[in-house]
Order: structure tokens, then C-alpha cells, then sequence
């Protein structure tokens, strides 16, 4: 299972502190996607060695609007691994959802964001993930709590009812706001989101970051086609 | 009053937790009972925290890290870990927080899933960012000292000034 998590300086942590604390709690891997304006540099090799566990390198891309994202998502998806847009308003999550270069649509309920049958059906076309943000459910109280709640309850009935592509994460900000997977599932199960379900949305970050790093890597021709051990001589 | 007998005593399960804040900052007891049965109150509603009890049975924290015990029903065990993950800040501080594993004793919780704790805490002075801090550190991770906050950060992002 994988999280994705804000590294500093977009976060508090570094990639190397959230690897130590993640490996420690039972992840296979870190997602780090820093917003597009505060990158953090780091090796993830070392990282991962260290640590003895997978480092992805990703952004989220933070826009107005979709002319913005749409040059952002060009700009860095021949470097990162994963690519994901933040949502929040109709016109990025639907710009999001229809673009293939995009990976994860984060945070699609938040602020004006909303989800429907549109933006679902264009999600699946584009395997774009829909993302269940479960961060606010553990440290927000009161009314945004209760509202975090419902449009999550709303988000898995369409994904359901669709078979939408979506992953599922907590959005630490720091090693202290990481939870281990085995808490994340619980607070699911307490939410109405079934145990695999949730285990489900933390395996893809995984399963994406694998096809990505194939389809990137120099054998890749296209889907099915990769270059040979005999080619090499030529 | 005569305790009850052995099949009418209820069942419980002990969570041991791991907890973690800031630098060497400390909790205490008492606030961490509140934010315990806070967090059921506000995830499980109130007969839900009632039904999970939810009694902080051993606690120790000093220089940052800590340990608890968690009384917890028996069959409350999921509830209780969600509203555990819901604690946030004590007393203002984020929090860290881990539930290591779950046993039928306080002795078995302590036995099979504390006591790692006893490490070394120092401060050092550190390059981090271009800049000479002061960081917390302890089994190599370190917590570089900010002007307002702090960074989390290892062995392997700061040089030692």
C-alpha cells in the first residue's frame, strides 16, 4: 500500500522523514506530490534504500484554470511519475477528468468541486483516478467534518455504481499526520467505505506508479510492443 | 460491592500506541484521556464511545515520543483504532499517532508491542536548507528547529555543523 503525501517545503517533513515514518507503519511505498510551486529535491534511490521502501516521484498541479493546468500537466509529465491536478471548482475537475496525461484528479469534492455522472463516465474513458481524500475526515471537526463525510458517502456511490478508477489517501502534511494503513481502513469502515475498498485505493497509487515507470521507461514502444534483448546490437 | 463473576465481567482488548509530537514536546495523561474520548465522542457518536470505552490504562511520554494503553470492549476494536487515528493536537500540539497492536492483556501489550522506547534524545546543531539550526534528534530522525515551527527531517538531509 502506498500514500501520497506533501514533502517539505510544500509540507513540514522531508521525503526521507515520511519514508522512515512510512516504512515504519507498514507502507510499501511514498507518492511524494508536492504542489507545482514548492518542489522538493531528494534522491529517492537513497531514499528508498535506506528506508527499504518505494519513493514516486509525482506533482499536484495547483491552478486558476484549465489553460494553466493544461500547460503544467505538459511541462511535467515527461518527468513525473504520477501526475495529478487539483480539483475544487467544476471547470478543473472536468478539465482534469478529460485529459489522459493526467493520473489523479486530488481532492474533487473540495471547495466548489463536485462529482457527477459526466465526470465520472470521462474519468473511466481517461483512467483519470478520482481521488478519496481522507484528510479532512481525520483533522477537521464540527460542520466541515460532517460535510468531508458526506461528499465522500456521495463520491463512493458514483464510483461504485460506474466502476470508476479512483485511489484513496490521507494527504499528510507531515510524519505526524501519516496514519498506517490498518487506521485508515478502520476510519473507513466507521464512514461507510468497506475495508477493501479502502485497501483497494491505497494499493493503486502502487499499481499506477508500476505502469507509469514501465510505460516511461526506454523499452516501452507501446502498449504490447517493448524493445528486445536482440535489438540492443544493432 | 462483590466483584462480578468471571462469565458477567466484561471482555476487554488493550491498544498499545505509539505516540509522537514535535521536537521534545510533552503530553500528559490527563489530555490524552480527554482527546481519546473526545475522538470517540466525535467520530462514534456518544453510545458509540460509550459502547468502546475507550480508558487510557498506562501512559508515559517524555522527550517527544510515548506510549499508551487502551482499554477498549472487546469487538470495539475497529471503531476504537478509526477514532484513535482522529486524534489530531493535544493541547494545541499535532500528534503523531500509531496503534502498534492490539492484546487481550495489558502485560501482552506491553510485552509483544512496547517498549522501543529509551533512545537517545539530543540537540544538535545542524546544516539544514543553507542554514545552521538546531535539531532534535533521536534513532536518526531529527526535528530541525524553524524559526516558528519545526521540519521533520533525517539522518540524510542535514550535515552535522
Amino acid at each position: 500500500m502506498y500514500e501520497a503525501v506533501h514533502a517539505h517545503p510544500d509540507g513540514e517533513s522531508t521525503v526521507a522523514r515520511f519514508a522512515k515514518t512510512a516504512a515504519d507503519y507498514g507502507y510499501e511505498g511514498v507518492v511524494v506530490r508536492n504542489h507545482s510551486s514548492a518542489r522538493a529535491s531528494y534522491d529517492a534511490d537513497r531514499i528508498g534504500e535506506e528506508y527499504g521502501i518505494d519513493v514516486v516521484s509525482g506533482v499536484e498541479i495547483r491552478a486558476e484554470n484549465p489553460q494553466q493546468a493544461s500547460g503544467a500537466v505538459g511541462n511535467f509529465r515527461t518527468d513525473e511519475t504520477i501526475v495529478a491536478v487539483e480539483g475544487g471548482t467544476t471547470a478543473l475537475n472536468r478539465f482534469a477528468v478529460e485529459n489522459d496525461k493526467v493520473d489523479v484528479l486530488a481532492g474533487p469534492m473540495a471547495r466548489e468541486g463536485d462529482v457527477n455522472h459526466v465526470v465520472a463516465k470521462a474519468a473511466i474513458d481517461n483512467g483519470v483516478r478520482l481521488e478519496f481524500d481522507l484528510g479532512s475526515v481525520l483533522r477537521d471537526h464540527g460542520g466541515r467534518r460532517v460535510r468531508a463525510i458526506q461528499d465522500l458517502g456521495k463520491l463512493e456511490e458514483i464510483v461504485d455504481y460506474y466502476d470508476a478508477p479512483y485511489v484513496v489517501s490521507a494527504t499528510p502534511r507531515s510524519h505526524l499526520e501519516l496514519r498506517a494503513p490498518r487506521e485508515l481502513v478502520a476510519l473507513g469502515e466507521t464512514i461507510g467505505l468497506s475495508a477493501s475498498f479502502v485497501e483497494a485505493g491505497l494499493e493503486e497509487w502502487g499499481m499506477l506508479a508500476e505502469r507509469n515507470r514501465c510505460v516511461q521507461s526506454d523499452s516501452f514502444i507501446e502498449p504490447g510492443v517493448e524493445r528486445g534483448r536482440y535489438e540492443e546490437n544493432r | 460491592m462483590k466483584h462480578l463473576p468471571k462469565h458477567l465481567r466484561p471482555r476487554w482488548r488493550y491498544l498499545a500506541v505509539e505516540l509522537e509530537t514535535w521536537g521534545d514536546g510533552s503530553i500528559d495523561r490527563r489530555s490524552f484521556q480527554r482527546e481519546c474520548w473526545y475522538a470517540g465522542q466525535n467520530l462514534l457518536g456518544d453510545p458509540g464511545s460509550a459502547r468502546a470505552d475507550l480508558s487510557v490504562v498506562r501512559f508515559a511520554f517524555d522527550d517527544g515520543t510515548g506510549e499508551a494503553i487502551v482499554r477498549v470492549r472487546h469487538g470495539e476494536t475497529d471503531r476504537a483504532r478509526a477514532a484513535i487515528a482522529c486524534i489530531d493536537e493535544i493541547d494545541g500540539a499535532s500528534v503523531g499517532i500509531w496503534v502498534r497492536g492490539i492484546s487481550g492483556t495489558i502485560r501482552a501489550a506491553e510485552e509483544n508491542y512496547l517498549g522501543r522506547r529509551g533512545q537517545v534524545t539530543e540537540e544538535r546543531n545542524v546544516v539544514f536548507g543553507n542554514e545552521e539550526r538546531v535539531a532534535v534528534v533521536r534513532d536518526g530522525s531529527a526535528d530541525v528547529r524553524l524559526e516558528e515551527a519545526f521540519a521533520g527531517a533525517t539522518d540524510l538531509d542535514y550535515d552535522l555543523a
